[in-house]
């Protein structure tokens, strides 16, 4: 895995895009989890990209990102960064959307877009 | 042959983005309002698409991300909501904008009642996006859109005073209604660099497929589409304010503006007339709808796209169906067009900021764009134009209420 060292997390990881090795879109990087134990002086380790509008009252406080997560469906999903296979504009995944349970959103409408004539 | 169905983006970001319903209605007002004087403002504003565009272009070429994928990245997640309501409120106004454009343009070539003709509308442009392909829609509207270079003949048929119209070329206010004519400017720049032209085209240029090869052609896509967009806008108000400033007619339907053509051109200019702002309106409604789409699923991290197909992203599909359905329906209560239109570019000129600097921030960024970066130039004009933009969102809605519109 060609992973660099350290990362402007905030600039370079956080809100970005999440693809699949199928080159699927599937979901933004909505927050991180880090690794809080970590000796004085080094730097923070991520251990999961948290992705889904569970996670977006954490981003807007209030009753704006509540409101936002349950028009949302509320879902969260925890990807290992394990899982991350590299940082470049966006997130590339290591295994596809759907092993990780990502792309649920996308999933949920396509029966009905597929119901539609000529799609 | 072949640069020419190349720079098909470019002629559909002229016809459908540039000239749009919103530039329609505001060159046309300002020529019949002030004559040539405020013809540097359209200066102004194609330099400034032009520079902003070639950004998007570059960023979606060599970093494969939209607008709003930059606006998410570089505004977080709260920011860039509010950046994203705002252009979502506005992409609906102009798409419901252009709608009734196209039932009042469909209504002055059959003489059918207009809310029989908003279905038609609908169903003529559901048809366009379902079954043509990406490259086929930009093609089908931006060059039957080009039947509106009847306008330049037009101007040049109408012989106007050669010398006062390079003199509106040169900066200046009008001193005699100094306020009105600050709104035009603004309705002017905000017409001219509506924020949907550049989530259109930097997503259309994912959708192509652009890599870092295609750069000349970008290039090529802005300056052409856009100055071509410019030289459209010239003889709009030059045709306005050689024929409805003398006799003091003040255009408040989308058919005074096809009369410009048919007074010195006859029968044959005043259809081409209506053809043309039938595509480029058309045109304008597809970039809308999309548009919106787009921006909702990089914001959110859908799939998206036309290229992928509607079972691939369907919430992509979805977003852009109800969107067009909802705007027929705002257009079928009977609210006038040409009004909406003006809303819808004076809130576009609020929008702007929000837009414009993401993109800014994202094309200086070496870690992504590497030599593919702002030079210096791209930067001065980069800076001077969110400087100005700046200025005319924060003047916009204060002029619109104390001008009453522009009516005075």
């Amino acid at each position: 895995m060609s992973r660099p060292k350290a990362l402007d997390l905030a600039l370079g990881v956080l809100d970005h895009q999440l693809v699949d090795p199928d080159g699927r879109r599937c979901g933004k990087v909505d927050d991180l989890d880090l690794e809080l134990e970590v000796e004085i002086g080094e730097p923070a380790r991520v251990t999961a990209v948290l992705v889904g509008p569970r996670y977006w009252p954490g981003r807007v406080r209030g009753p704006i990102g509540r409101l936002l997560a349950r028009l949302g469906g509320g879902d969260g999903v925890k990807v290992s960064w394990d899982d991350v296979e590299r940082v470049t504009s966006a997130v590339e995944l290591a295994r596809p959307a759907s092993e990780l349970g990502l792309g649920r959103g996308d999933d949920r409408f396509r029966p009905l877009i597929e119901r539609l004539p000529w799609a | 042959m072949k640069a020419i169905f190349q720079v098909a983006l470019g002629i559909l970001a002229a016809i459908g983005g540039f000239v749009d319903i919103g530039d329609l209605v505001f060159n046309v007002a300002a020529g019949a309002e002030f004559g040539f004087s405020l013809l540097w403002v359209v200066v102004v504003g194609v330099v400034g698409i032009i520079v902003y565009s070639e950004m998007c272009g570059r960023v979606a070429a060599v970093s494969k991300r939209a607008v709003f994928d930059a606006v998410r990245e570089r505004l977080g997640f709260g920011v860039g909501l509010v950046a994203l309501v705002a252009a979502q409120l506005v992409t609906f106004l102009t798409l419901a904008a252009e709608v009734g454009g196209i039932a009042i343009v469909l209504q002055l070539l059959s003489n059918l009642p207009f809310l029989a003709l908003v279905p038609l509308a609908f169903i003529g442009l559901l048809a366009a996006i379902w079954f043509l392909e990406f490259e086929w829609i930009e093609r089908l509207f931006g060059y039957a859109g080009l039947c509106l270079i009847v306008f330049v003949v037009a101007a040049i048929k109408l012989e106007p005073d050669w010398g006062s119209v390079a003199h509106g070329f040169v900066p200046q206010i009008d001193t005699g209604d100094p306020l009105v004519y600050l709104y035009f400017m603004v309705g002017l720049l905000g017409a001219a660099m509506t924020p949907y032209e550049v989530y259109f085209y930097s997503s259309g240029a994912i959708e192509e497929g652009w890599t870092p090869k295609d750069l000349g052609l970008n290039r090529l896509n802005t300056v052409i589409g856009y100055g071509l967009g410019g030289l459209l806008s010239f003889a709009l108000m030059i045709t306005a304010g050689a024929l409805f400033l003398p006799q003091g007619i003040q255009p408040q339907l989308i058919g005074t503006v096809a009369l410009g053509a048919e007074v010195p051109l006859g029968q044959v200019g005043l259809l081409l007339a209506l053809v043309g702002i039938l595509f480029a309106v058309g045109g304008a409604a597809i970039d809308t709808c999309f548009s919106f789409a787009y921006n909702l699923a990089q914001f959110f991290g859908w799939e998206w796209g036309k290229y992928r197909g509607p079972a691939r992203a369907p919430r992509f599909t979805l977003a852009w169906l109800v969107l067009l359905v909802l705007a027929c329906c705002v257009i079928a209560t009977g609210i006038d067009p040409v009004m909406l239109t003006e809303y819808a570019v004076i809130f576009s000129a609020v929008a702007l900021p929000l837009t414009y600097l993401p993109i800014l921030l994202v094309a200086n960024d070496r870690a992504y764009m590497r030599e593919y970066a702002n030079g210096r130039l791209a930067n001065v004009f980069g800076v001077v134009y969110l400087v100005v933009i700046l200025f005319v969102a924060l003047a916009a809605i204060p002029l619109m209420l104390i001008t009453n519109m522009g009516q005075g």
